[in-house]
């Protein structure tokens, strides 16, 4: 039980104290003290999961299952090393005027909230206060996200704003269908969208009316995911967002937001046959993928060339679940946390090359290997694990996604075995001709990114720029991550391997 | 079907329609404060459909949800919306993107859209408030469409807000309500936004001496 309610009180905690203490130093320390006492909490609670399965407390309110867990794990480990990294990203905006000392209490305070929003979306038992919750996550990081107060920040903050509560005001309507269609099962008003009220009989919910609340959620849950064509404020907020705050919306954000779809998934695949929802997923997912890659060719702003990467591995992540099965289901819960870590490392490299040479044209930045080098290495890093190279961790979660994709048919007939005769060449000539779009867009996008990011990091940087680069508290998170892709993709640590498994098992129902 | 149940479903029905009517009335309106009294007026027919049903089923905490409607839908937020038209240059929307005979004719097609769409699932709602789950989607509909429509940062807000009254009148419609702390929770999360918008447009005033939302090319391709 403790472990949660360190986990829902710590950041509403800080986030007051953060309105009343003054002092920068002691701001940095309450917000460092309160995640690692988050990241703490979220390992005892991982324990308690492995051993119990899933954890309900604070009455019903609060439901903790593998899935929930593993999504806790990575907002607590980018909040983690996002603190670390705000340390000195934050003093060096105040040092330089471009905000002022007094609004660093209110960025920590949105920040805060931000973070008890997406934590309270993960655990919601109710898929209402989970919806309230994910609506929290927008009201809290549009100023964020307008946080340096120019007109290019205000214009992205509000097409947010916009964007966003239209889209989440669908979903609503979609959480109202699927209480409509419980209600009448349950008869109990009060535990009737309880995710534990609604495992026992989403079976017997009307197929009709899932359907409906289930295209309702994809949409609105999917423009926070970006989902093409429901991304266009995407780009915009990661460019003007603060390069930390950048870093947890694509690590994060996105991350909760694919979460909300899937536990929609995970009932509705109960009710009517997987391939309703898989094929949805896939179409989504794949146009994400093909249009975003083709977007990454036409980038000039190199923020806005990781916005756009985003957007085809959410992409990839959704055709993973979208295939479903068990390679496919866990190939995607493994590549959101790949994508989280590679795409946080590659808004820290961001945030540290916009602070050296002022500006976010990828034409103004030359010679990062020779003025930052960790950065440098951190830029080529997360660029090659965008992009899917080895030996970086998205690199075997794609594998696992595009082998799924691949076997799609033979892998759903193994599983209904009664359909095995129906299994015709042209279904494996659909499956491979999709995997070879796929990789061929696959390519596209290799050659858009490491062409960008080889201009940034070779040749001679201009003479104005300072060379060289301080060790600061603000590159051990840079190096933790670079650590952490390499490990995580020649071996993922027993738990987690365990955990995900299980969370497959939340996703996959028959 | 009892004669009671018979009128008062009618009577749902009434409430549920003046609710879509004064839609219509807000996609044909250009004055901004007009808008904003049209929203207000939408809200108190949404509180009178909830306190309706909440009367006719005895469901008590109906009555808790069409109070708030009242508070904040009807008195707060509008409240902020006309501060924020009295701080602006202009009162009326003068160039839209779709005009108001064009856009009048997609709403009407929208609720055709939005009875054709709910007919597979409307047999299995309560006889009382059958086809307000129909019109609570063509509110939604015809209030996405207010926002793609117009450029001024006020009725993109108004728009935002009579989907919300839609959905709001889907819950009351499908479900009789939905469990209390989520219901609070919305209310909250519809407050704050209000808010925010407010703050919103003042930041927006000063940095680009407009809220027509238009001018924000800043951010392209």
């Amino acid at each position: 039980m403790w472990p949660v309610i360190v986990l829902l009180a710590g950041p509403v905690l800080a986030g007051l104290l953060s309105l009343v203490i003054q002092r920068p130093r002691l701001l940095h320390a309450v917000n460092f003290t309160t995640m690692l006492a988050l990241a703490l909490a979220e390992t005892f609670l991982t324990g308690q999961v492995l051993a119990e399965g899933s954890v309900t407390t604070l009455g019903t309110l609060v439901y903790v299952d593998a899935l929930s867990d593993f999504i806790l794990i990575i907002i607590t480990t980018i909040g983690l090393s996002c603190s670390l990294y705000m340390w000195s990203y934050m003093d060096e905006q105040v040092a330089r005027g471009v905000i002022a000392p007094k609004h660093l209490g209110v960025f920590f305070f949105l920040f805060h909230m931000f973070l008890f929003a997406m934590v309270a979306a993960t655990m919601a038992n109710s898929l209402g206060v989970q919806w309230v919750a994910v609506e929290g996550t927008t009201l809290a990081t549009t100023f964020l996200i307008a946080f340096f107060r120019r007109r290019e920040s205000l214009e992205a903050g509000w097409k947010y704003l916009i964007l966003c509560s239209v889209g989440i005001a669908l979903a609503l309507f979609g959480v109202v269908l699927t209480y409509y269609s419980s209600v009448r099962v349950l008869g109990d008003a009060s535990s009737a969208l309880n995710v534990t009220a609604l495992i026992g009989v989403a079976d017997r919910l009307d197929p009709n009316v899932l359907k409906l609340a289930f295209l309702f959620i994809l949409v609105g849950y999917g423009t926070k995911v970006g989902l093409v064509p429901m991304h266009t404020w995407l780009p915009d907020a990661y460019t003007e967002a603060p390069a930390p705050v950048a870093a947890m919306l694509a690590g994060v954000l996105e991350t909760v937001a694919v979460y909300t779809v899937l536990r929609s998934k995970a009932l509705v695949d109960q009710a009517l046959p997987p391939q309703f929802t898989g094929n949805l997923l896939l179409t989504f997912g794949f146009v994400s993928f093909v249009v975003a890659s083709l977007f990454i060719l036409l980038q000039h702003n190199y923020k806005r060339l990781f916005a756009y990467s985003s957007i085809e591995h959410m992409g990839l992540a959704m055709v993973g679940f979208g295939v479903g099965g068990l390679v496919g289901t866990f190939g995607g819960l493994f590549h959101l946390l790949n994508h989280a870590l590679a795409k946080a490392l590659a808004f820290f490299a961001a945030g540290n090359i916009h602070r050296r040479y002022d500006s976010l044209e990828i034409d103004q930045v030359r010679g990062l290997a020779r003025s930052q080098p960790i950065t440098a290495v951190a830029t080529l890093v997360a660029g090659f694990a965008l992009v899917g190279l080895p030996p970086f961790s998205p690199f075997v979660s794609e594998l696992l996604v595009v082998s799924a994709l691949s076997a799609q048919n033979f892998a759903s007939d193994t599983m209904h075995v009664g359909r095995f005769v129906a299994v015709t060449v042209s279904d494996e000539m659909r499956s491979l001709g999709l995997v070879g779009v796929f990789l061929f867009f696959g390519v596209v996008l290799f050659g858009g990114m490491m062409a960008r990011i080889g201009a940034m990091v070779w040749g001679a940087p201009q003479d104005k720029i300072t060379r060289g680069e301080a060790w600061t508290v603000g590159h051990v998170p840079v190096l933790a991550m670079i650590v952490a892709l390499l490990v995580l993709s020649v071996m993922i640590p027993e738990s987690l391997r365990t955990l995900v498994t299980r969370a497959v098992h939340v996703i996959v129902v028959r | 079907m009892s004669e009671s149940t018979q009128l008062g479903s009618q009577l749902v029905d009434l409430c549920s329609v003046l609710l879509l009517l004064s839609c219509f009335a807000i996609v044909a309106q250009r004055r901004l404060s007009a808008c904003v009294d049209l929203f207000a007026l939408q809200s108190f027919f949404l509180a009178t459909t909830a306190a309706l049903v909440a009367f006719l089923t005895g469901h008590r905490h109906i009555y808790l949800a069409a109070a708030l409607t009242v508070v904040i839908k009807v008195i707060v937020l509008p409240r902020i919306l006309r501060k924020v038209i009295e701080r602006l240059n202009v009162s009326r929307e003068l160039v839209m993107n779709i005009n108001i005979p064009a856009g009048l004719l997609i709403c009407g097609g929208l609720v055709v859209v939005a009875f054709f769409i709910t007919q597979p699932i409307i047999p299995l709602g309560y006889l009382l408030t059958r086809d307000s789950l129909a019109l609570a989607l063509a509110i939604i509909l015809i209030g996405l469409f207010t926002m793609i429509a117009r450029k001024k940062a006020v009725t993109q807000m108004v728009g935002f807000l009579v989907m919300e009254n839609g959905v709001f009148l889907g819950t009351t419609a499908a479900a009789y309500g939905m469990p209390l702390i989520v219901e609070l929770g919305v209310f909250f999360d519809v407050l704050v936004a209000g808010l925010i918008a407010g703050i919103y447009t003042h930041r927006l005033q000063d940095a680009f001496d407009s809220v027509d939302t238009s001018e924000l090319t800043v951010l392209k391709e």
